[in-house]
């Protein structure tokens, strides 16, 4: 809300330090957003008088001029304006002015006449649009004064932030009773005595209102004013609707305007002429709109209504959305003489509704939702009705129309002074509460407990309705920076991580041991991500749709990390960084029928594109290939301590948006923990990146629910092994896994370890479609040095054994 | 005796030819030459038996004097030589020790969850519990239990993206829905409240979403930790000890913090914090006059938003408030990000460009 000090002075005394009470009310809660001082730029000009005027000795229009500006010695100045003459008062812009369209007044010479200072017209002081000549101002102007003050152009229009708590402060008249609670000062409201002229009929005779529905309308109150003459505002008037931040219209609408920021009540102004129905009188109801009926709002929309919204109507049609806009066809036009006066409450939670079914917020409809006090209803429409007819001309009609169907009682209160004490933390004695509690309206008396104060709340301050409101009130006055500041005592407590927080440490903990950049991407999804990616929406139930998005672009919420990475990896490499290692953890989300909120899964996901850092003078790394990934993927099992890991190959079946024979599901005993793989050449092209890219997903839950906190100790191996080291010729389809599994059951206990350390195929030498597979096996007891002849059996029973199994072709 | 005129001679010669040595390759063959299993020296012993008796013991003794002399002269002359040579070695295997190292390159945490870390282990050792909920809301858990009402005007403060409500359920107003994305996880403290055993110390970090369009300082999803105490005698000083501590730790022990009046529905009262500006000192102006740009001239940066819990929301989580009393902040990590490391552009935050990631 935009707060014109110098309109608000009028009310309450204003300190000389504006910063200072900038801070008082940041401290108080009234956040101050912005502080604009008018007339700034017109700092330089002052009012001069033309104490000498003959003409430019080389021009046939110029003047050279003795210019008193309040000086020691007049100014010369060279002015070619045609009005310029001996005698006149003008604005006069000095050296080193700055004019508001940004040039600086410098001393000058025009025609080899020296020029100190130049007079102005209203166009280059930025005040309207003539430029006929030089601004001529009154006689009586002060030689001297600096134009702003003059023009009394000088104010400080403060923006303030209201919280939606504080109605009462959506108001001149709010905002001085503030200042003054802050201040200690007294506050001078405004009033105005309202003459009715009882020549004229009644206004029951011209008008009846009906309301159907009290708890939409708590109160209507109607009133006439007749022989209007509707007109441009007076310049007071219009500067004030213009400082609160609205355009002045005319006289009748800008003092609706005015009584709003003023006194905090919107109104309305209709054409009277325009409700009156056959029966001669202008007959107002208020009610629920129809579904579907139909209104054209003062801003010539046409709004299609539901009966949610209330509208002030004749009887034959709606004339007004009720606490949010006017209708055009009751306009107060040039020809409106009549008016009728609406100063009105409607319901907040309905009011609310509208604006936002209607996307319409107004002044009105912005106070009305926050809360009206109906109390005052009456009084502010005579203030408005007597300020009408002021600048109008026009007269006010005997009587008020008044339905007040429902009225809000003064909210009685008990504040226990010692509970406030305890709660804010500091001593706050009770007649310091008293007396804040006081300079904010309230009515407060003792009573029989010492303990206890009585404390009854303005009707304007709906936010005061419980106890711990008024220790709120207590505390922001009395200044937050007088509590000390202190730790909870409490009894025992431990601060301590869940299982699942300290895996998720551990989880994060490997990654970035694998050289993985942690990175965040958006939640937010294209609908047609999955598609693109070619990854089959089974199992990630439906897409998580929002009603109001951003951009369609992300408009779902994501069902997969990876596009998101891959998105990632193509910023990148459009920049020229090629090699990149990226993982995230955060939420997927699998929507589901007739169920209110989707299922959220935690995943963790990684891109893996280019090398493990850049190839350096001793280190040449080598592009990551689907065993990179799988590297990630191991390191992460083994540090969760999962058992019984396994990767199954995917086929393009299975994860069409991986790269066939390049694929793999991650398994811990049976479930399923997520894959790994390199992303289909096609999926990475519809991300515009570069592939090889190779990805993990994992379910994050699955991997903590695997995983273990840690594993049970082995022995330390005392005697020594005997290693051989063994290769296998076997078919192509036989896997390094089954390998493992035949090998390490047919070695029985003694066989300690084996890791396959050489994959090799030749066609020559090992045979087309075969590969030679070479393990170093390990042969071991835990409680004696081995002979030769016990792993020579072991070894050979083991080599029958596997060549049975896979028909392994032995190689020395 | 000609014989032992040899030996003597041999012995001389070898012993010479050791000194005058200088590679341990010409050293081992003169040892294979004069002292090995086929040495010259060796062949006067192995041609012992045509020696006559009497001169055998003679011959023995000059042989071993002189094995024993060329061997100790060996073994010395192996010795300068392998320090000299290791000498060498090192001298040649000397490098730029100014070039790189060679290691495994190891990742990083994002910015954001580094200071998310942060602040909870901030906590943790003031005996808070870290919980999370879910980002996808109803608006039961994300305002009405806050104490913000249908239609209540603090619902507009946050531009709320509202899902799709597929259980069909229609809401009053078009466009909005009883599910949503949480615009604060305050949530996660109403499910505490519901779920837990008094007294509570938790916080809760976590995404939310708002609509705003994403530059430089908005974006659409940002983080938030909210912390909610709930004990006996808990009060507003609690509250402003607890919050500088925080700031003290997280931005420094010379920043100071001020507390400003303010309005949430979850909390009454309620209040704004601000942190001592930490480029200007808290003064507003620069060493050279200039008004800090940082804090606008005010001396200080707004950081978080906290207050008393609303008796409204205890009663509505089934607390007595007549009997328990406690506080709620809510802080936003990508404004601490910025104020700690003055990221220009908070999108750079979701953009995953290696060379900002690498940074932290």
């Amino acid at each position: 809300m935009l707060v014109s000090l110098k309109w608000l002075s009028d009310y309450v005394e204003l300190p000389t330090d504006i910063k200072a009470m900038c801070d008082k009310f940041d401290l108080t809660g009234t956040g101050v957003e912005g502080v604009e001082r008018t007339g700034d730029n017109l700092a330089g000009v002052v009012v001069g008088h033309v104490v000498a005027c003959e003409p430019h000795p080389d021009s046939d229009h110029m003047h050279v001029t003795m210019v008193d500006v309040g000086a020691d010695e007049p100014l010369q100045i060279v002015c070619g304006a045609p009005n310029m003459k001996l005698g006149i008062k003008t604005p006069v812009a000095t050296i080193g002015t700055v004019m508001p369209e940004g040039f600086k007044i410098k001393k000058s010479k025009l025609r080899g006449v020296a020029s100190c200072g130049m007079c102005c017209s209203k166009r280059e002081l930025g005040m309207g649009a003539d430029h006929e000549g030089i601004w001529i101002l009154s006689d009586d102007a002060p030689i001297g004064t600096p134009i702003a003050d003059y023009l009394k152009l000088s104010d400080t229009i403060l923006d303030l932030e209201i919280t939606p708590n504080r109605p009462d402060c959506l108001s001149m008249a709010g905002m001085a009773r503030e200042v003054g609670a802050m201040y200690r000062v007294p506050v001078k409201y405004p009033e105005r005595e309202l003459v009715v002229d009882e020549s004229l009929p009644a206004v029951d005779e011209l008008a009846t209102v009906t309301v159907e529905d009290a708890e939409r309308c708590p109160r209507y109150t109607a009133r006439v004013i007749k022989n209007v003459k509707v007109g441009p505002s007076p310049e007071w008037l219009a500067e004030r609707v213009q400082a609160a931040g609205a355009r002045s219209i005319n006289n009748i609408v800008d003092v609706t305007n005015y009584i709003l920021f003023l006194l905090g009540q919107p109104l309305h102004a209709f054409d009277y002429d325009k409700l009156v129905d056959g029966s001669g009188k202008a007959n107002v109801v208020v009610r629920a709109a129809a579904d579907g009926e139909k209104l054209v709002t003062l801003d010539e929309e046409e709004r299609a209504l539901t009966s949610d919204m209330t509208v002030i109507a004749t009887p034959d049609k709606a004339v007004a959305l009720a606490g949010v806009m006017g209708g055009f066809d009751s306009e107060v036009t040039e020809g409106t003489t009549t008016i009728l006066l609406e100063s009105a409450t409607f319901e907040c939670g309905r009011t609310s509704r509208t604006s936002r079914n209607l996307g319409l917020i107004s002044e009105s409809s912005l106070r009305y939702e926050r809360g009206v006090d109906d109390n005052t209803c009456a009084d502010f429409s005579a203030y408005a009705a007597a300020l009408m007819a002021e600048v109008s001309g026009g007269s006010v009609c005997p009587g008020v129309i008044d339905v007040y169907g429902k009225k809000s009682e003064p909210v009685e209160l008990e504040l226990r002074v010692k509970r406030c004490q305890g709660m804010l933390g500091a001593p706050i004695p009770a007649d310091e509460m008293q007396d804040i509690l006081e300079r904010l309206g309230c009515e407060v008396s003792a009573t029989a407990d010492a303990d206890v104060l009585k404390v009854v709340a303005p009707t304007n301050r709906p936010d005061l309705e419980r106890e711990i409101d008024l220790y709120e009130e207590v505390l922001r006055l009395y200044g937050m920076d007088r509590i000390p500041a202190t730790l909870p005592g409490g009894r025992g407590r431990l601060g301590t991580r869940t299982e699942a927080q300290v895996k998720m440490d551990k989880i994060n903990d490997t990654l970035r041991a694998c050289g993985m950049n942690e990175t965040m991407t958006y939640s937010f999804a294209d609908p047609s991500d999955l598609e693109r990616l070619r990854m089959p929406s089974e199992g990630l139930g439906i897409p998580v749709e929002l009603l109001n998005p951003m951009t369609t672009d992300q408009s779902v919420m994501r069902q997969t990390i990876i596009p998101g990475l891959l998105r990632s990896v193509a910023h990148n490499q459009a920049r020229g960084v090629k090699d990149i290692q990226l993982y995230e953890t955060g939420t997927v989300f699998f929507g589901a029928e007739g169920k209110p909120q989707p299922r959220e899964k935690q995943k963790l996901a990684g891109v893996l594109a280019g090398t493990m850092g850049n190839a350096t003078w001793n280190h040449k790394p080598a592009e990551f290939d689907f065993f990179d990934g799988k590297g990630v993927v191991e390191n992460l099992v083994r540090e969760l301590c999962i058992q019984k890991v396994r990767y199954k190959a995917l086929d393009a079946e299975d994860a069409p948006f991986l790269q066939p024979g390049r694929a793999a599901q991650v398994l811990a005993g049976g479930s399923i923990l997520g894959w790994v793989g390199e992303i289909h050449p096609l999926a990475v092209q519809a991300f515009d990146a570069e592939a090889p890219v190779v990805a993990f997903e994992l379910d994050i839950d699955a991997l903590i629910k695997a995983s273990q906190l840690s594993r049970p100790y082995v022995d330390v191996p005392v005697y020594p092994a005997v290693t051989i080291d063994q290769a296998f010729v076997v078919s192509e389809d036989v896997t390094a896994e089954r390998m493992m599994q035949v090998i390490s059951s047919a070695g029985g206990k003694l066989l300690d370890s084996v890791k396959l350390f050489d994959v090799y195929r030749d066609p020559l030498r090992v045979g087309v479609g075969k590969k030679s597979m070479a393990f170093a096996l390990e042969y071991r007891a835990a409680d004696r040095t081995l002979t030769a002849e016990e792993v020579e059996k072991q070894h050979t029973k083991l080599l029958t054994k596997v060549a049975k199994a896979t028909g392994a072709e032995i190689r020395g | 005796m000609a014989i032992i005129d040899d030996i003597t001679a041999l012995h001389k010669e070898t012993l010479e030819r050791i000194g005058a040595i200088g590679d341990s390759k010409e050293l081992e063959a003169i040892r294979v030459e004069v002292v090995g299993k086929a040495g010259s020296l060796t062949g006067y012993l192995r041609s012992m038996g045509q020696v006559a008796k009497e001169h055998r013991a003679q011959i023995g003794k000059s042989v071993n004097l002189a094995r024993n002399e060329i061997e100790a002269a060996l073994e010395a002359k192996k010795a300068e030589l392998s320090a000299r040579e290791m000498e060498a070695r090192i001298a040649a295997s000397a490098v730029d020790v100014t070039l790189p190292g060679r290691s495994q390159q190891v990742g990083t945490r994002h910015l954001i969850n580094a200071i998310s870390d942060e602040i909870s282990e901030l906590f943790l050792g003031l005996g808070y519990t870290v919980l999370t909920g879910p980002e996808v809301e109803t608006d039961w858990y994300n305002f009405t239990a806050l104490n913000a009402p249908e239609d209540h005007p603090s619902r507009g403060l946050a531009d709320t993206f509202y899902v799709k409500d597929n259980t069909g359920a229609e809401t009053a107003v078009k466009g909005e829905s009883a599910v949503l994305l949480r615009t604060q996880t305050s949530g996660v403290q109403v499910h505490a409240m519901e779920d837990r055993e008094l007294p509570i110390y938790i916080i809760a970090p976590g995404k939310v979403y708002r609509r705003d369009v994403a530059d430089p300082s908005h974006l659409p999803q940002f983080h938030q930790c909210e912390g909610l105490v709930i004990d006996k005698n808990i009060t507003f000083g609690d509250l402003k000890g607890t919050l500088d501590y925080f700031c003290k730790q997280i931005f420094g022990p010379e920043r100071k913090t001020r507390f400003r009046a303010h309005y949430f529905p979850f909390t009454e009262p309620s209040a704004e914090a601000d942190v001592s500006c930490g480029v200007c000192g808290g003064t507003g102006h620069l060493h050279d006059g200039e008004k800090c740009r940082m804090c606008k001239g005010t001396g200080w940066i707004e950081i978080l938003g906290c207050g008393m819990v609303d008796p409204n929301v205890l009663e509505m989580s089934g607390i007595d408030p007549e009997e328990y009393s406690g506080f709620a902040f809510g802080v936003g990590i990508e404004r601490v990000a910025c104020l700690k490391y003055n990221v220009p552009d908070l999108r750079m935050l979701l953009e995953g460009d290696m060379r900002f990631l690498r940074q932290f």
